[in-house]
């Protein structure tokens, strides 16, 4: 038996004895196997396996040295073939989620910490500019005013609830921030998300509407958000999320005030919602908290109208029922999208009317005039 | 030579540097990490940007993660990294050693 230590991926599908022992390896440092984990990279000593991390896309998991062998820097080969494994994959930019305690570990290895949920879990991104430099390019749209307000929406699929707090919000504040979940895992793309918000906003005026970012109800910030995930740290994501928001976002672009409709029907967003109570306000941070101002949402007859009350309409092809609950632009989207049987993927290119509506990309002030 | 893909090079470690590649519209950004960035920060820095103006690379974003590697190995692997972000690798070796 050689004392070399070799690297060696697995893939956890096709090697359900590599994973055995992974698992065995996560158990004693205390960390639990997750399943959403697409490739591991192992290190191994003889047979032995002594190290493992595994990539979910662009978020590391499941990273483990045997305790015997810590104090050997094992976490350096380890991360370098990570680095190398989820560069071929097209994941440049990585994210973690670590203990306190390893953030120098990981530090070592190119990882920077982002924002602390103290005590419980670090969360940390691969380059020292990630965060920064999103921060400076927000930093840019600035705009003036005493009372600065953002909304963060997904608007699956846009409707009149948005709108209504979009309004509110543009109301209610000097200049109002408006932010689309970028992620691509909901039920209407992102393209077609950010569309339809843009149209759904496009008369207001003293609003920037924003792209959304890794840094904003992400995959990385908040997974479960979209993958509803049990675990220990499954608690802290929405407190990662909105430290995200308080310590670097809000600074940037000066955010005094988050507006948010209340949520009857999704218990993580229910969850999220009062976790913004807490983490955009609580004193105990060096950045100033910011007020919350929850409203409730717009009901339809008796029936606080919901995206997901209108995916299901959808589903049932009743069109004139959403008619009632979505502006004209998102009604167009959705005849014009949707037929029977038909899931979002197979959906084809938009048509030009779609085209037109995105063909200024990018963050563009909605100017008072 | 122009980077048109993201690129990575190198390890983490000792004695080694894991470098990241870029494109970027103009301008070089040099972000350099190092165990001995007080002492050799600047040495770094400038075989760094002397390698990559040889290359003939003026825009591009370029992340060190340095673990006190000498010179040519910091040469050598900014080299490395460049080959694999362009399509068309025009440079003259010669002037690289």
């Amino acid at each position: 038996m050689t004392d070399e230590v070799v690297p060696y991926r697995v893939d956890p599908i096709s090697e359900p004895e590599a994973v055995k022992e992974i698992r065995a390896l996560l158990a004693t440092c205390d960390l639990s196997y997750e399943a959403t984990v697409e490739v591991f990279v192992v290190l191994r000593r003889g047979r032995r396996t002594v190290a493992c991390a595994g990539l979910d896309k662009n978020i590391v998991k499941c990273a483990a040295i045997d305790p015997a062998l810590q104090g050997e820097s094992l976490s350096l080969p380890l991360m370098t073939e990570i680095a190398h494994l989820a560069h071929e994959r097209g994941h440049t930019h990585l994210f973690l989620y670590t203990k306190p305690d390893n953030v120098d570990r990981f530090r070592a290895c190119g990882f920077y910490p982002v924002v602390e949920v103290p005590g419980v879990v670090t969360f940390m991104e691969n380059t020292p500019i990630g965060v920064r430099g999103y921060c400076a390019s927000l930093e840019r749209l600035r705009q003036p005013g005493a009372v600065i307000g953002a909304i963060v929406m997904n608007a699956n699929p846009f409707t009149y609830g948005h709108r209504h707090l979009v309004e509110y919000a543009v109301a209610n504040c000097d200049h109002l921030h408006l932010f689309v979940v970028a992620e691509d895992t909901s039920f209407f793309s992102y393209r077609d998300r950010y569309a339809m918000v843009k149209a759904g906003v496009s008369d207001l005026p003293r609003l920037t509407l924003h792209p959304g970012s890794e840094y904003m109800v992400s995959r990385a910030t908040f997974s479960s958000y979209f993958f509803k995930e049990k675990n220990a740290a499954a608690d802290s994501f929405t407190a990662i999320d909105l430290l995200v928001f308080r310590n670097f976002i809000a600074p940037a672009l000066r955010v005094t005030r988050r507006f948010v409709g209340t949520e009857p029907f999704c218990k993580t967003t229910n969850k999220y919602n009062r976790d913004m109570m807490l983490w955009l306000r609580r004193p105990e941070s060096p950045f100033p908290p910011i007020e919350v101002v929850e409203i409730p949402r717009t009901t339809h007859g008796e029936i606080p109208i919901s995206a997901s009350e209108v995916r299901s309409l959808l589903a049932a092809e009743r069109f004139s029922e959403i008619g009632r609950l979505v502006p004209p632009f998102t009604l167009a989207m959705l005849r014009d999208k949707h037929r029977p049987g038909r899931t979002p993927s197979q959906i084809p290119d938009p048509p030009t009317w779609v085209e037109n509506a995105l063909s200024k990309k990018g963050p563009e002030p909605y100017e008072d005039s | 030579m122009k980077i048109v893909r993201e690129a990575l090079a190198g390890t983490l470690e000792s004695s080694d540097l894991m470098v990241r590649i870029a494109p970027r519209d103009q301008g070089l950004e040099l972000v350099l990490q190092s165990e001995v960035i007080h002492q050799f920060g600047t040495q770094i820095e400038a075989v760094a940007r002397d390698t990559l103006e040889k290359l003939g690379i003026d825009a591009a974003q370029v992340i060190i993660e340095d673990k006190g590697a000498l010179d040519c190995v910091i040469r050598a692997r900014l080299q490395t990294v460049v080959r694999r972000a362009v399509d068309d690798w025009t440079a003259d070796w010669s002037v690289l050693a």
